[in-house]
């Protein structure tokens, strides 16, 4: 079992040439699977972009919704869309950040623990309408909430809450055991090791989990509609900053609203041939808003993690 | 006792056994043919006895190299590290034997040449004095290869009795020396043979002692007999 | 008993361990130990795998705490103060805040070297910069670091090399003034040469702390501890000065697995 002869030095040769065709076969396959999706998604985008062209100048971000095609804009929209994130992103990641701690770092091993694991990821897959009905027996009228940009944001947060919760149990699991325990034999308290390394470690993972879910919940129409998103709105909710003291109001929470996906849906639903260009112009503009936050996710998630190295 | 992980190892503390039974055999074997050849003034025994003494010398060679070998790849500890550095030591009293032989050898030739055998009958003293000593070689080897620490211990006390008999013989050497001067050198011839044989019985005893490192852990060189005893006797 | 152990008790003791046992759940990993730690010397424990050495080394401070179904019995008594380090009266923080440790792989904080050494006393509210500046410099002159990091203490810990990180490690540990220092197998994922400049460390720490290191190498047990435990499957087999142990083992076992007759 020394050397090998120039005859099966070729047999080997032989024996890699035909195993990595196999490697060619899947490496071609991969890429075609890749390009079927890439290029689904880029040529419908392209499609809406080259269809709604016409109506993206500054004045489509600046009007309101219009029954003339061409002077309608998507102001309302996108700062329903903007203001009701606001409100999701505000309730969600407290919430489910503090939650998906608890369940790592302080929740005994029970079995109680266990059922409220399982049934945190089920609610990742409940169908988003039956968030709307929740969100309209509760918050509308058993709360009074009414049909406002804060039962929105409710709801959304609600929606987006397990994803948040995995996200941070995941980021948090990264952490090594030992890194923990070097923390413990210093003497820090089980509050001092969160605060000073669980939060911090596990922060890029749960901005990800959190700039995903919010990019889930920006194209969100079902529950939205759901609770009563208006289709034609004239007005924006009242500006939180004013003048005269006590200079910051809260009212545009309880002020009627309208997002992206409705106003879309609104243009598309129109048989004048005119709106839908107008519902291309606003779809690619959400996609593109969609895009960027994951950008942002990933470019935080890649600024964060370079100091991080397990 | 068991066998290390490592087979190397085993074969390699091994083979230092094997060199230095081998070893002993052959400066054992040197010793009888120097008292035989002393005895019957047999010159080509002689000869045989001083031509192999080389052998005895490449062996001490070897056999410490063998030992330097083994600290350096093996870093053995407890009962290893004990027979390693008791072989050196062994090794060095060994091929001294076989020098004290090869004297003895000489000595002899030197006789001969003289053609001065007188009937002194030291020679028979020196001739049982010898067996005594042959006897203790081979009862130390013995005692290595078994590692028998209490027969170690029992050549031990023996070689006092073959301290006890060179001055014994000394002595009447002396006394006919003075007597008679015309025995001088045939005298002395016979004392400093008498006197190899007491040095072999001093390397035996220190042979003993390295078996004594080896089993008990203790070193009981220059204790003296009561302090051998107990050393032996306590633990 | 043999004129060593009379010469062992002796010596000033900082910590005895009294008849100690452990169990995982059911499983009785450690039974009835007993054994000193001589002040201001190093103590190793070594043995095979799964012998209960590390478990030995994680009770001191209280690190099976964290974990759920484990369970002390017996005594830990540390000296001069005689408190039972295993007493469930006693808060596993204030044991961790007298006893520090170090681990098996280097495992410094995604943070600055600085913060790093200064993590144990800012976990005790030091705020004061002089203070803690005074302390980074004292800790990483320990640890034989000081030098090379001085200029660039606020560079980010994983900037250095394994070697180096572990004398962070170090460092870190020595911050907090520790009675008993614990190493758990502390070189075991580093290079021969750094192996050798952290066992040269723990020579010159010696004689400001009391050190208990378990080692899964005999020849570093030999190298770095003035006494050695032999541990097997949870039972302390025998305990000695380290010459001893290494040239005349009183028990076979112990023999038996120092000279690598252990099959």
């Amino acid at each position: 079992m020394t050397s090998k002869s120039s005859a099966e030095v070729a047999l080997i040769r032989i024996n890699i040439a035909r195993r990595k065709r196999w490697d060619l076969l899947f490496g071609l396959l991969g890429i075609l699977a890749l390009a079927t999706g890439l290029l689904t998604i880029a040529s419908l985008f392209v499609d809406m972009l080259i269809g709604g062209w016409e109506r993206l100048h500054p004045d489509f971000f600046t009007n309101f919704p219009s029954r003339r095609a061409a002077q309608a804009g998507i102001l309302s929209a996108w700062v329903g869309s903007v203001l009701v994130m606001i409100v999701t992103a505000t309730v969600a990641v407290p919430l489910g950040v503090a939650a998906g701690i608890w369940l790592e770092e302080y929740a005994p091993k029970h079995w109680i623990t266990d059922v409220i694991e399982i049934n945190i990821s089920n609610l990742a897959g409940v169908p988003s309408i039956i968030y709307g009905l929740l969100a309209l027996g509760l918050f509308v009228y058993t709360f009074g909430l009414g049909q406002s940009v804060q039962t929105a944001g409710l709801t959304l947060a609600l929606l987006i809450l397990p994803v948040v919760i995995v996200a941070t149990r995941e980021a948090i699991r990264a952490i090594p055991q030992m890194i923990r325990e070097a923390a413990y034999a210093l003497g820090a308290t089980q509050w001092q090791a969160v605060k000073d390394h669980i939060v911090p470690y596990s922060l890029p993972g749960i901005l990800t989990g959190v700039i995903l879910g919010l990019s889930r919940a920006i194209g969100e129409t079902a529950p939205i509609i759901t609770i009563g998103a208006l289709t034609f709105i004239a007005f924006l909710p009242p500006p939180p900053i004013m003048e005269a003291a006590p200079y910051v109001n809260f009212d545009w929470l309880q002020a009627p609203f309208t997002v992206m996906p409705i106003q879309i849906f609104n243009w598309t639903s129109r048989p004048d041939s005119a709106f839908q260009q107008n519902a291309a112009a606003a779809g690619a503009i959400l996609v593109a808003m969609t895009l960027t936050m994951n950008a942002l996710a990933i470019w935080l998630r890649y600024r964060l993690r370079k100091n991080i190295k397990w | 006792m068991n066998e290390h992980v490592s087979k190397q190892f085993d074969s390699d503390l091994d083979a230092i056994r094997a060199h230095l039974t081998r070893m002993g055999g052959m400066v054992e074997e040197q010793v009888r043919s120097a008292l035989d050849a002393f005895a019957a003034g047999d010159r080509e025994l002689i000869e045989l006895v001083i031509a192999r003494d080389r052998g005895v010398d490449e062996m001490e060679i070897a056999i410490d190299d063998a030992c330097t070998h083994i600290v350096a790849r093996r870093q053995p500890t407890a009962v290893d590290l004990r027979v390693v550095m008791a072989a050196g030591k062994t090794v060095t009293d060994l091929e001294r034997i076989g020098d004290e032989a090869k004297k003895i050898a000489k000595a002899t030739r030197k006789i001969l040449e003289r053609e001065s055998r007188s009937g002194l009958t030291q020679i028979a003293e020196v001739r049982h004095m010898g067996e005594r000593a042959a006897a203790m070689l081979h009862e130390v080897l013995d005692a290595y290869v078994r590692l028998d620490a209490a027969a170690a211990a029992a050549i031990m006390r023996l070689d006092k009795e073959v301290d006890e008999h060179f001055r014994a013989i000394a002595r009447q050497l002396v006394t006919y020396m003075m007597e008679d001067p015309r025995t001088i050198s045939s005298a002395l011839d016979i004392i400093f043979i008498a006197k190899s044989v007491e040095r072999i019985g001093d390397h035996c005893k220190n042979i003993a002692e390295d078996v004594i490192y080896i089993v008990k852990g203790r070193d009981v060189r220059h204790l003296g007999l009561e302090g051998l005893e107990r050393e032996m006797s306590g633990e | 008993m043999s004129e060593a152990n009379s010469q062992i008790s002796s010596l000033p003791v900082k910590a005895e361990v009294k008849n100690f046992d452990f169990h995982y759940g059911d499983f009785h990993a450690l039974k009835n130990v007993n054994m000193p730690l001589s002040d201001r010397k190093v103590t190793a424990l070594i043995g095979p795998s799964g012998c209960g050495k590390s478990t030995l080394l994680r009770s001191f401070n209280r690190m099976h705490d964290l974990y759920p179904g484990t369970r002390y019995g017996g005594e830990i008594v540390l000296h001069p103060d005689r408190t039972n380090l295993l007493d469930p009266r006693v808060d596993p923080i204030e044991v961790r805040m007298r006893l520090s440790m170090v681990f098996q792989k280097p495992n410094p904080f995604p943070k600055s070297i600085y913060e790093n050494v200064i993590y144990g006393q800012r976990v005790r509210g030091v705020k004061k910069r002089s203070v803690l500046d005074d302390k980074v410099e004292e800790a990483l002159t320990n640890a034989a670091l000081w030098d090379e990091v001085k200029h660039r203490l606020h560079d980010m810990a994983f900037a250095l090399s394994g070697g180096q990180q572990q004398r962070l490690c170090i460092a870190r540990a020595l911050a907090t003034d520790p009675e008993i220092l614990l190493f758990d197998e502390p070189t075991s994922a580093l290079d021969p040469i750094a192996t050798a400049s952290i066992e040269e460390l723990i020579h010159g720490l010696k004689d400001k702390v009391t050190i208990l290191i378990v080692t899964h190498n005999m020849q570093q047990a030999a190298r770095v501890s003035d006494f050695t435990a032999y541990m097997y499957l949870g039972e302390l087999i025998e305990f000695g000065y380290t010459d001893e142990i290494f040239i005349k083992p009183r028990d076979k076992r112990t023999e038996d697995y120092i000279t690598g007759r252990f099959g």
